[in-house]
């Protein structure tokens, strides 16, 4: 173990701390097999650690990485200048499940796409940080580091009189900010679809820190182009910005998916008028689909004309023809991903597949090469973790949040998810994983 | 060069009572090279206010919510367009041809219609305009009208291996067919002398202009068409959208009536 964490005095309060997160609800649900479940997300006392310099460079990378995608949505939404410069064929555009037609030629208040950015990263064992995904449309977890801060805090106080790191109970201070930089003028809500949702001990925790009012669609309400929150006494009072945690195809059945239950009918026109602000932005999902991530540090030299300071993991698009060639000579040494996946799934490894299962993902990846990517796997740094009494390593992952607002900020946290499972790689709280605090030392 | 009234009416009757409904219409003809509008007015029962706006292809579209319990939803639109000013609609804005260009919902084609493309592939004539009339003379051909086997969310696919279909159908096919050949092509809703509903038709790009091709009656979009609304295919610009609380069984009609006005000749 790090010899900075394997003194804590935390270590002794983990379940501490697992009771009280328990006993606050902090959990997380799971559709699986059509039924829902929610289950407990297992916080690990030893911190991640990110010393002071090391994190100073991922800002940079990751303001950098937030300005270019969020300039990126912008371009694609208006002129598409980068499509008819070549530097991202249009296919990967237009065939993209997360392009909505639906927002073209509508520019969100003062131009922002992506107000909160969940950047996922992992640090291998060369000791490079790689970006592995960013998430655009509407990333959780800061709510877990912040909670479990604030258990340990109350545990172990002198842990954090003893040690120099950043406080991350400004979160809601950003958020907030954020929020109110596009504020049209009225209430802030959190758009929560109910507690029937993976994620909604965040909304209320999220509501309750920042002070904005925690809404489901049916107390929202369209008339004459604006929006406003219906009070259980029937008053109705303007909302000006919304933080909505309900994705884009559900969250008005007027302009997007008709089925749709819990959003609110017209609220993308008012969006469309400059009414209201949306957090985040509509359509942003053409940004972070896994097929435009390899274009990313092309986005990153050709808005800001600057070398991308973080990499991506080393990727190829079997879409052309010279990187086809290289993942069928190099299949089993590669990792691939479906791009219409999210949460861990449609992930495989081409040496843990049989023979037959090559030979079947082989021919429908030369159907629908633009379908998958590949990547090289990177050999990442385990983190310790406690398990029952004993310190083991496991695979562990890093996401970090960048908020806009008049420019980026990154939140000096994290959120550092583990996999319970040794052999697995794929880090992601839908599979079961778990998670720790992830301190940023202030010197 | 013709000058045409017309007469859009829709309602729908509901067995049971709504409390509250919600609606956009895009049922405005737009001008065009091709057509002028000259007075367009609105009446909706219940009378309740709405908003104006433009949706992301371009359509003009009225949209609010009706509180007020009722048994009938209904609307009329008329109004005057004069038609046949041009053989083509309009120039086409470059940074909004792209989306045209590339399959999405119900005009995807699958194996059979690809299939069919492969076969016709090989009399196909040069020029994209060209090869857009023999894609319509074929598809008006191969495919044969007739209403009731499809429904609003069949795909090109779909009504390709039923066969038959009607406007809707055959503007969706042939959007795959043109798509396959790599010529932008959009979704068309308007409204035609004679036609006593709503029609669908297509616009092909070529050198710049948009061009009206309609292959349900294998015809040049010419002054009996009035054009409404655009779309990559029909559920971009359906003509009413709503969703309501209450209402039980509905039944809708639709009465569309254009008419030339035989003073001006």
């Amino acid at each position: 173990m790090d010899e900075r964490t394997s003194g804590l005095e935390l270590l002794q309060h983990t379940d501490t701390v697992n009771e009280l997160l328990a006993r606050y609800g902090v959990k997380f649900g799971i559709y699986k097999n059509q039924v829902f479940r929610e289950q407990l997300f297992p916080f690990d006392a030893i911190p991640r650690v990110i010393e002071c310099g090391e994190f100073a460079f991922l800002e940079r990378g990751l303001k950098q990485r937030v300005l270019a995608l969020n300039l990126f949505l912008k371009d694609i939404y208006s002129k598409k200048q980068i499509v008819k410069d070549g530097i991202v064929p249009e296919d990967f555009i237009f065939a993209s499940s997360g392009y909505m037609a639906e927002c073209e030629g509508v520019t969100p208040v003062k131009g922002i796409y992506s107000h909160i950015s969940g950047i996922d990263l992992v640090k291998g064992k060369d000791g490079v940080w790689y970006i592995l995904e960013d998430n655009l449309r509407v990333p959780s977890g800061a709510s877990y580091p912040m909670i479990a801060r604030e258990f340990c805090r109350r545990s172990s106080p002198n842990t954090f009189h003893d040690n120099h790191l950043e406080d991350n109970r400004n979160y809601a201070a950003l958020l907030r900010h954020t929020m109110d930089y596009v504020n049209t003028g009225g209430h802030t809500v959190i758009l929560t679809p109910g507690r029937y949702n993976a994620a909604y001990f965040e909304h209320s925790y999220l509501a309750e820190k920042t002070g904005a009012h925690l809404a489901n669609g049916s107390e929202l309400m369209v008339e004459d182009d604006k929006l406003y929150y219906v009070a259980v006494d029937g008053r109705r009072e303007r909302v000006g910005a919304v933080y909505r945690r309900i994705s884009d195809e559900y969250l008005d059945p007027m302009n997007f998916n008709p089925e749709s239950l819990i959003g609110i009918p017209h609220i993308y026109d008012v969006f469309r008028k400059g009414n209201v602000a949306l957090i985040n932005a509509p359509g942003n999902g053409v940004a972070d689909d896994k097929g435009i991530y390899y274009f990313v540090p092309k986005m990153i030299k050709y808005y800001l004309d600057e070398e991308p300071i973080l990499p991506n993991a080393p990727t190829y698009l079997p879409f052309y023809e010279e990187d086809m060639q290289y993942v069928l000579a190099h299949f089993d040494e590669l990792v691939l991903k479906d791009v219409a996946e999210a949460g861990g799934y449609g992930v495989v490894f081409g040496r843990s597949m049989s023979k037959t299962q090559k030979e079947d993902f082989i021919a429908l990846l030369q159907k629908e090469p633009r379908r998958f990517i590949a990547q090289e796997i990177i050999d990442f740094q385990d983190l310790d973790i406690l398990e029952e009494g004993s310190v083991i390593p496991r695979k562990a992952d890093l996401r970090a949040f960048v908020l806009m607002a008049e420019e980026p900020v990154v939140w000096k946290s994290g959120l550092t998810r583990f996999s319970r499972n040794p052999d697995s790689f794929i880090v992601n709280s839908s599979q079961g994983g778990g998670f720790k605090d992830t301190w940023v030392l202030s010197q | 060069m013709k000058r045409l009234h017309f007469d859009y009416f829709m309602k729908i009757d509901y067995s049971e009572a709504v409390s509250l409904c919600h609606f956009t219409i895009k049922c405005f003809p737009q001008n065009t090279l091709r057509q002028r509008v000259e007075g367009v007015s609105v009446a909706l029962t219940p009378a309740v206010p709405y908003s104006i706006g433009t949706d992301s292809f371009g359509n003009r579209q009225i949209y609010g919510r009706d509180d007020i319990l009722h048994h009938t939803f209904s609307f009329r639109i008329t109004g005057k367009v004069r038609t046949g000013l041009s053989i083509w609609e309009e120039g086409a804005n470059e940074d909004q041809t792209a989306i045209y260009r590339h399959p999405h919902g119900l005009n995807q084609a699958g194996e059979e219609l690809r299939a069919y493309h492969a076969e016709i592939g090989k009399e196909m004539p040069e020029s994209d305009y060209e090869k857009s009339l023999f894609l319509m003379h074929r598809l008006y051909q191969d495919f044969g009208y007739e209403k009731g086997v499809t429904d609003m969310h069949t795909t090109a696919e779909e009504a390709w291996r039923l066969g038959k279909g009607v406007c809707q159908d055959y503007a969706h096919i042939f959007i795959a067919l043109l798509h396959m050949e790599g010529i932008p092509a959009r979704y068309v809703t308007g409204m035609l002398i004679g036609e006593g509903a709503s029609h669908a038709w297509v616009e092909v790009l070529h050198q710049g202009f948009w061009y009206g091709l309609d292959p349900t009656n294998d015809s040049l979009v010419e002054e009996s068409y009035i054009k409404i609304g655009v779309g990559r295919e029909a559920s971009d610009c359906l003509i009413n959208r709503g969703i309501m609380h209450g209402g039980g069984t509905q039944t809708q009609t639709i009465e569309v009536i254009v008419n030339e006005e035989k003073t001006e000749k």
